[in-house]
């Protein structure tokens, strides 16, 4: 294994006299997919808000792709390779489907944003890849539909698609499961294990079948810390994570 | 988003409305008309186009208005380099105020434009020697030439008016169906995703803003030259309530919207001001009215009407 893609050394998070996040490392190797398992309010998301830019630790260190980006503005994060889904749906609601990819992609050409002279139809390119994009996350049939048509798996899928519009190195999916329907939920699921050849995936998730399933390392939290970690079989029989987390589903 | 295609039939209709605008109402009403319109479009781009709410846009306009009448009075420049010293000072105030509080949101976003409005007033109020101060900045000339041509009549004032209506018009329509202008949008719909994918949003604000706030300065230019002199109510705060009241009257989802807001205002204020002197009562129920029951303001129920007998035609 070489250098790890993601290493993040001792951070924390308060929010006030709350210690959301204490002392946690965590190192995910590239195209390795690594999830973060744990009861709600474990800290899974706040780490994930730390980790993207969104809120900025109280304390230790995140070192990307050998850049340390623990102070950087979640704007020029994306720009770096690291780019995000969120777990309530945050997309561009009354805009079509094609129209919030192509946002997506136009982001990652930093100067195409500030052209105001001509239409955005002009760049075929970013066109066609927003139809390959479309594709990929299974919302090509879908692509002119306003956003708040679509079904609630359909946004889901929407919104991994946005992440992967920024061509990142590592991709941070926060519950890309959640309210899915059952065909939805193994599409994605296959998707997510395709994305390995390309970059590492840090994944937040419940459901544990498919955790278990893709997962090359899972990292287990409670109140904010680390529990346990190692790959899925070694979860799978760990007695901690069985009496606090998995209890008799697994 | 009607926005999405340039020139579509917005272009047309606006182009209409200013050819016919002075064989329907007096030429001198036209002529404010126009200017209005322009300093309304500055509210309406923001607005509409990034959801900014600046209640401060007479800030620029008034700027403008100065910037053009000192140039004018007492430099002697032309028409065409005062009025685009105008846009250019109004633009570079606003970028500096817009970069200092674009970060801030919702009502205390509001609550800076206006602050800087009002701060506006009293630095003017400050400078007495160069803008007059309460009297106003008097004896702008008014006998000017653009490539030769005379503007010296109220007719020859109005085209020249209403053509760089059209003109910012038509920028600002290719603008909000740009790539620029898209991000613009998704600004507006949700400004954390936007952040989250790459964009940085303060500069884009920052940017809309000045934009915007070089149109304010380049209509208090075309009021100086309609009217000969800068009256100090240019710069006050009721002018940035007054840009505003017309866009939100005409309707922000449209540039075309800041041309029926001013049309609308200018014409009732018209009307309504011969039959009772508390005619801005009136207008403050207009508004009240077209906020409960059309919140797309005017340019909205025209696209609701058509939209309706189309249906009507198939089905």
């Amino acid at each position: 294994m070489g250098d790890p893609i993601l290493l993040i050394d001792r951070i924390g998070v308060r929010f006030g006299d709350f210690q959301a996040l204490s002392d946690l490392s965590l190192s995910v190797e590239p195209h390795a997919i690594h999830s973060l398992i744990g009861p709600n309010g474990a800290g899974k998301t706040t780490l994930f808000n730390a980790l993207t830019g969104v809120r900025r630790p109280t304390s230790g260190i995140v070192l990307f792709d050998g850049r340390d980006v623990t102070r950087i503005a979640a704007h020029t994060r994306v720009h770096y390779g690291m780019s995000r889904s969120f777990q309530v749906t945050a997309l561009f609601a009354e805009l079509t489907v094609e129209e919030n990819l192509r946002l997506a992609v136009q982001a990652r050409y930093s100067r195409e944003g500030w052209v105001f002279w001509r239409s955005p139809a002009r760049r075929t390119d970013i066109a066609e890849e927003v139809h390959q994009l479309a594709a990929e996350v299974g919302l090509a049939e879908r692509s002119t539909a306003r956003v708040e048509d679509l079904s609630h798996g359909g946004q889901r899928s929407l919104e991994i698609g946005m992440a992967l519009a920024g061509r990142p190195k590592m991709v941070f999916l926060d519950e890309p499961l959640a309210g899915m329907g059952i065909d939805d939920v193994h599409r994605t699921k296959e998707l997510i294990r395709s994305l390995r050849s390309r970059m590492a995936v840090l994944l937040i998730e419940h459901n544990m079948g498919v955790v278990l399933d893709i997962s090359d390392r899972i990292t287990v939290m409670a109140a904010g810390r680390k529990i346990a970690e190692g790959s899925p079989a070694e979860i799978r029989q760990d007695p901690i994570v069985r009496s606090a987390y998995l209890g008799s589903a697994a | 988003m009607e926005a999405r295609m340039f020139p579509n039939a917005t272009t047309f209709v606006v182009l209409v409305l200013l050819l016919g605008l002075p064989f329907v109402v007096p030429t001198t009403l036209a002529i404010q008309i126009a200017a209005f319109a322009l300093g309304t479009l500055s509210v309406s781009v923001l607005l509409g186009g990034v959801g900014l709410l600046s209640f401060g846009q007479g800030l620029y306009l008034g700027v403008g208005a100065y910037g053009a009448g000192i140039l004018l009075r007492d430099f002697q420049l032309g028409l065409l380099p005062s009025l685009a010293a105008a846009a250019v000072l109004g633009g570079f105030v606003a970028c500096a105020v817009g970069s200092l509080i674009v970060r801030r949101q919702g009502v205390y976003f509001v609550m800076l434009t206006l602050a800087f409005a009002q701060m506006g007033y009293f630095a003017m109020l400050a400078f007495k020697r160069f803008t007059g101060g309460e009297n106003g900045l008097t004896g702008v000339p008014r006998l000017l030439s653009l490539f030769g041509y005379a503007i010296d009549d109220a007719r020859t004032m109005y085209c020249l008016a209403a053509g760089i209506f059209f003109c910012v018009f038509l920028l600002t329509q290719r603008l909000l169906a740009s790539p620029f202008g898209s991000v613009l949008a998704s600004i507006k719909q949700n400004e954390a995703r936007s952040e989250a994918l790459g964009y940085a949003v303060g500069l884009y604000k920052t940017a809309a803003f000045a934009f915007a706030g070089a149109i304010a300065g380049l209509a208090g230019g075309l009021h100086v030259l309609s009217l000969g002199f800068v009256s100090p109510n240019n710069i006050e705060l009721e002018m940035s309530q007054r840009l505003l009241v017309m866009g939100i009257i005409g309707g922000v989802s449209s540039p075309a919207g800041a041309l029926a807001g001013a049309i609308f205002y200018e014409a009732v204020a018209e009307t309504l001001s011969l039959i009772w002197p508390r005619w801005l009562a009136l207008i403050a129920l207009l508004l009240v009215a077209i906020v409960l029951f059309v919140p797309g303001g005017l340019w909205s129920l025209g696209a609701r009407l058509t939209d309706l007998a189309r249906r009507r035609k198939h089905g």
